[in-house]
């Protein structure tokens, strides 16, 4: 009896693993039909619904972040649909965790596929880079990837904003400009290897060998929370200025051995290096005296109607959650298929591939601030923008950082994708 | 020279933390012959404890909390989980390790979210400068306590009944059960005191220059493991001298990695596992470790 059970059992897993791996046509589910005119639908849109998937990372490394995004995006969305949806259809949004587990998200993507529309997000570096071919090989929108400069190879992707490299070329470009770098100078750039630090270490070379900069590269895991020894060698090598491509408890420890070791240049981060907690830490002063952030996306305490309108929002959904760059991200990630789904709904054609067609129409999309310029997508191989923000810490600001402007420097305009 | 002995300082200080955590790895692997992966979860158990009860009760309170905490986490893992495996064999404990630290690690990350939490020491972000060479005060004070730590250690093992029992255990379970010691004492012995190690470790690797705790804390436990194998599994001294040697010739490789281009970057990361692979291949026990004796 116990072996019969013990059979049953097995039989049903297999069933059950062979259901969730079948490659169902994406086009195959959904309503077909048509409720608003002559809309052409596909998977994930019925007659009164839009379903779009977000594939994120909720027991990992980046579960915390991930987490406030995902309160976000159900929180606009649950007002979109309080003001009448998209196409007359209300925006459901499936949430599945991948844990940053590559071959996770490849078999959830796969059992997901055939009910949504578009992905919202698939979270992390190694989890987008395996779901963007497949997605690509189905028609299917990908949208909240991050800022690697390899999504650019993607026609069904959809970057928020502009790419590492751009941010790493802007921050030389500004560190020359306004705080005083000049030719000769050595910038120190200290990355995580990988699709995220790596293109920000190749934006920042190409702008060094464009102003006459020399670059000092460290390389560094996220495991590495002490840098001291990093820190020493941009001392021993005389460096004027860092750059940071990494996470905030390296910031942490940059900063504050710097400041110990009567380091005082400036350090300019990519977009996900600051969390405002660290201004607790002991480190707090050495960032408020140094620290700068070059972002695609606008900082928390931005006052311009777009991240107005998202503070608002998330302060509602989570009175007690942290004020990071995740809460106008999400808003914005999801003001991206929005319109993208809206403008598929004019040329009457809901389907996945109607969507990612309706994206690549998208040009001078106007985000009200969430990004700092206006976007154009219309062209695969170009980041949408190549203009970041630049702020500083700040212990007033919410959020920890206070906008100090705009910037598109020469080197950022120049390089090169391809 | 300054910076060379400056990397120099950093490094035997940073070793010294290592083998605090290297010690614990030998001492539950000789204590219950457990290959703990779950090591750095408990780490970063003592140094979380430490850092959500400073500011109500005080960082040295938290301190005495963290340390007594990560101990009796040691203890019923060992009691809970350990002791009720079927038979004991190395391989399964160290995949139900594996299990017990993520599931830990998933709670943790949890509760820390994305914020870095600060330790709250009194020593702050303080350097010291001797003779030219700067390094952070809790560097200074972690490399004193350890030595005094390895001294009680040393104290513990050759002086004390318990510690002569727990050597006893670990040279020949069988023998030393039927000479009277209570395996199942100087096992939670062992997780006790590893526990306690590691949460020692885990607050000051959570001190300047690190920023607080964050959830890859307990990633750095990790890098303690070519200490462990190299200064030979089951020796105390081989897991203190391992930790030396690692932390000096990462603190070098990453402080001259200018001169030593030609090896690409990132050598920090790569040079412990080499240097332990090269220690291996000329002892294949390891510095210290005990040689198997092999019938012909």
């Amino acid at each position: 009896m116990k072996h019969r059970t013990r059979t049953t059992l097995a039989l049903a897993g297999t069933i059950a693993l062979l259901a969730a791996c079948s490659t169902e046509d994406p086009d195959a589910g959904g309503g077909g039909g048509s409720a608003e005119g002559d809309v052409e639908t596909g998977s994930g849109v019925t007659d009164d619904t839009i379903t779009v998937g977000m594939l994120t990372d909720l027991s990992g490394p980046f579960a915390a972040g991930a987490a406030v995004q995902v309160t976000q995006t159900q929180a606009f969305y649950d007002r979109l649909n309080e003001e009448g949806g998209v196409c007359g259809r209300d925006v459901e949004v499936e949430v599945q965790d991948h844990g940053y587990d590559p071959q996770r998200a490849v078999s959830l993507y796969r059992s997901m596929a055939p009910n949504i529309v578009a992905l919202q997000q698939v979270l992390g570096g190694p989890t987008s880079a395996a779901v963007l071919p497949l997605a690509e090989a189905d028609g299917m929108y990908l949208g909240g990837h991050g800022w690697a400069g390899v999504a650019l190879e993607y026609e069904n992707a959809q970057i928020p904003g502009t790419t590492y490299s751009i941010e790493g070329a802007n921050a030389v470009d500004y560190l020359v400009d306004e705080l005083g770098l000049a030719e000769g100078d050595k910038i120190g750039v200290v990355y995580f290897v990988g699709d995220y630090g790596s293109n920000s270490l190749e934006g920042a070379q190409h702008a060094a060998e464009e102003r006459g900069l020399e670059i000092v590269p460290q390389e560094i895991t996220p495991r590495d929370t002490d840098l001291s020894a990093q820190v020493s060698a941009l001392q021993q090598a005389g460096v004027s200025g860092v750059i940071l491509a990494a996470a905030p408890a390296q910031l942490a420890s940059l900063a504050g051995v710097m400041a110990s070791q009567g380091m005082d240049v400036p350090i300019v981060g990519n977009t996900p290096t600051f969390g405002p907690s660290l201004l607790e830490t002991t480190a707090g002063p050495a960032l408020l005296e140094n620290f700068y952030t070059v972002t695609s996306i606008a900082p928390y305490s931005l006052d311009e109607p777009g991240v107005e309108e998202a503070r608002e929002l998330y302060e509602a959904a989570d009175p007690d959650g942290e004020l990071g760059w995740e809460v106008p991200l999400a808003s914005a990630q999801a003001r991206l298929l929005t319109t993208a789904l809206e403008r598929a709904c004019e040329e009457g054609d809901l389907t996945p591939e109607g969507v990612v067609a309706a994206m690549r129409q998208t040009s001078d999309l106007d985000t009200e601030g969430l990004f700092a310029t206006p976007l154009d997508y219309t062209e695969v191989t170009e980041p949408p923008t190549r203009t970041v923000y630049v702020s500083r810490a700040s212990a007033d600001a919410p959020g920890g950082l206070e906008v100090l402007g705009t910037v598109e420097g020469p080197s950022a305009q120049s390089y090169t994708f391809g | 020279m300054s910076y060379f002995l400056t990397q120099l300082a950093n490094g035997l200080s940073y070793g010294l933390i290592l083998g605090l955590i290297a010690v614990g790895f030998v001492i539950v692997f000789t204590s219950t012959g457990v290959l703990n992966f779950a090591h750095g979860s408990v780490l970063l158990t003592g140094a979380y404890l430490v850092a959500v009860l400073q500011d109500p009760i005080g960082f040295w309170a938290a301190v005495l909390v963290g340390i007594a905490g990560a101990a009796l986490l040691g203890v019923l893992i060992n009691a809970v989980l350990v002791r009720n495996l079927a038979e004991a064999n190395p391989g399964t404990a160290a995949i139900l390790m594996l299990g017990v630290d993520i599931l830990l690690l998933t709670e943790l990350t949890r509760r820390i979210g994305n914020r870095v939490l600060p330790i709250g020491a009194p020593w702050g972000a303080d350097v010291v400068t001797f003779g030219g060479i700067t390094l952070p005060t809790s560097r200074a004070i972690a490399a004193g306590l350890a030595v005094v730590v390895f001294g009680v250690l040393w104290f513990l093992f050759a002086r004390t009944g318990a510690g002569v029992a727990m050597r006893a255990a670990a040279a020949d379970g069988d023998t030393a059960s039927l000479m009277g010691i209570r395996l199942t004492r100087t096992g939670a012995a062992g997780w006790a005191l590893a526990g306690a190690l590691a949460a020692i470790a885990g607050i000051f690797l959570a001190s300047f220059p690190s920023p607080g705790i964050a959830p890859t804390l307990a990633l750095t436990a990790f890098a303690a493991i070519p200490a462990w194998v190299l200064g030979g599994f089951d020796s105390v001294v081989g897991a203190i001298v391992g930790g030396l040697i690692i932390g000096v010739v990462t603190a070098l490789a990453v402080g001259y990695e200018s001169d030593l281009h030609f090896l690409g970057r990132g050598l920090g990361e790569v040079v412990p596992y080499a240097v332990m692979i090269l220690v291996l291949l000329v002892r294949p026990s390891g510095l210290f470790g005990r040689q198997e004796a092999v019938r012909v």
